[in-house]
């Protein structure tokens, strides 16, 4: 799977900054966040373990902030987090996730022997 | 999403024998049958049908009645002849008459189901969803104009419905033989559905007046009162005088209320509005990812839980305040009056 092509159509849209894709595990999967940085530090060495925790049972969530919006969106072993500006189309945004959905579980599913075993800390 | 494809035949050795034919095409569409023209408008009624594959020539109601039938109840639904007496003329008449294909007795079972199989494509041209929300899709259909057929199933009932746009204004809608306003209710108050669209709309008379919104707005209250008037039953017995009601205080929940009474009215979608210093923890690792993002305060937050209601957050000491909002509602009418409003300061 090109997770980066999956990613493509949210990333295209007007006012989207970036894309995090988290393991339930709290590993950074994927990550589209244009440099210098939308964010302030490197967004792979927080631990985001706090993070999930809390969202634990949350299917989507969206956050409104003074200067952008997160979109959380639950999937198959983890987290998408859709970063954006106040001009986003909130409804694309939530559709295309939709349709990402599916190919993020079947890339999960074919990873082979890695399936059964957890990461190492 | 299952297909049914309807053959209709008054010769019950050839019906069992196409049926038993099409059989390994069972992953593509399931085979109902019936035995002449009253019964299959029978079936329309009842089940969920794709295509129809009809006889000519049947007692009671024929295959041209059927067809015209088909035609101005069920526009959206393929109809494909099949006879023994062709002719060019018959031929002809059943094209005008909207079959979308014609096959001549005796014929090979790889032809009518490849024909079929062609002509169920089209339900699904335009792509297909699974396990969504169906509000904000369809209000995207709206927003985009969109002229086609959708059909939906919801996951829970495994019921299917049609849903017909026509320049994103919704037509008609259709199911368990319902069709109309009513059909439209009955297919919103749906929580999780699969979809298929199809880039095309067989209806042309408009047959529901008003806007999505407000449609989907009603679908969900109809869906709240028909549950809650089952919960009054149930609490019947177990009811307790009630203490008056408190005067209404300016605390950040009243404020809430008052503000999205006067911006929404009574079909604001909103269930509940309370404090709960539970949703704390969450409303604090959203602020600290906030800091590291530099996106500045959290001003209002959203949350879907698979629950029956969704929440949105608003940040305050010492808890926050908890808006509690059917799904199907207008969520992000009430983020952006919550914001615009700055409730949560």
């Amino acid at each position: 799977m090109n997770t980066e092509l999956n990613f493509k159509d949210i990333l295209d849209l007007d006012d989207v900054k970036g894309v995090l894709v988290l393991s339930s595990e709290g590993q950074v999967l994927f990550r589209d966040i244009p440099a210098p940085g939308f964010a302030r530090v490197d967004l792979a060495s927080r631990d985001w373990t706090p993070f999930l925790e809390a969202l634990e049972g949350i299917r989507e969530a969206d956050f409104i902030y003074d200067n952008c919006r997160v979109y959380v969106r639950e999937s198959a072993g983890g987290y998408i987090l859709v970063l954006m500006g106040h001009f986003a189309p909130i409804a694309m945004v939530r559709l295309n996730c939709d349709i990402v959905l599916p190919s993020l579980k079947q890339a999960h599913a074919s990873k082979g022997l890695a399936r059964f075993f957890k990461r190492k800390k | 999403m299952i297909k049914n494809v309807l053959i209709v035949d008054d010769d019950q050795e050839m019906l069992l024998s196409v049926k038993e034919g099409l059989e390994k095409y069972d992953e593509t569409f399931s085979v109902i049958i019936a035995g002449d023209g009253e019964v299959a408008v029978d079936k329309l009624r009842a089940d969920p049908v794709s295509l129809v594959v009809t006889d000519l020539k049947m007692p009671r109601m024929n295959g041209f009645t059927l067809l015209a039938h088909i035609m101005e109840r069920y526009p959206d639904i393929p109809v494909i002849i099949i006879t023994a007496y062709s002719t060019p003329e018959m031929e002809k008449q059943a094209r005008l008459g909207g079959a979308v294909g014609y096959i001549e007795k005796p014929f090979m079972i790889e032809d009518l189901a490849r024909k079929i199989v062609a002509a169920l494509r089209q339900e699904s041209e335009g792509g297909t969803l699974h396990g969504i929300s169906s509000g904000t899709f369809l209000q995207l259909i709206e927003m985009e104009q969109k002229t086609c057929t959708i059909r939906v199933m919801d996951r829970n009932s495994e019921k299917q419905g049609v849903l017909f746009f026509r320049k994103g204004e919704l037509m008609d809608a259709r199911v368990n033989g319902v069709s109309g306003i009513e059909a439209a209710y009955a297919i919103f108050s749906w929580d999780e559905v699969n979809l298929s669209i199809q880039n095309s709309c067989q209806k042309e008379e408009k047959k529901i007046d008003g806007d999505l919104q407000g449609i989907l707005l009603e679908a969900m209250r109809l869906k709240d009162e028909a549950s809650a008037e089952v919960e009054q039953v149930e609490a019947v017995e177990m009811a307790e005088p009630e203490a008056a009601p408190e005067p209404l205080a300016e605390t950040p929940t009243a404020t809430v209320r008052k503000r999205l009474e006067e911006e929404l009215g009574q079909r604001s979608g909103v269930d509940d509005i309370y404090e709960d210093s539970s949703w704390n923890n969450l409303l604090r690792q959203v602020e600290e990812t906030g800091a590291l993002l530099d996106a500045g305060r959290l001003r209002v937050g959203y949350v879907d839980r698979r629950a029956g209601t969704d929440l949105i957050l608003l940040p305050g000491s010492p808890a926050p305040t908890v808006v509690s909002v059917n799904p199907r509602g207008p969520k992000d009418r009430i983020l952006q009056i919550l914001i615009n409003e700055e409730l949560s300061s």
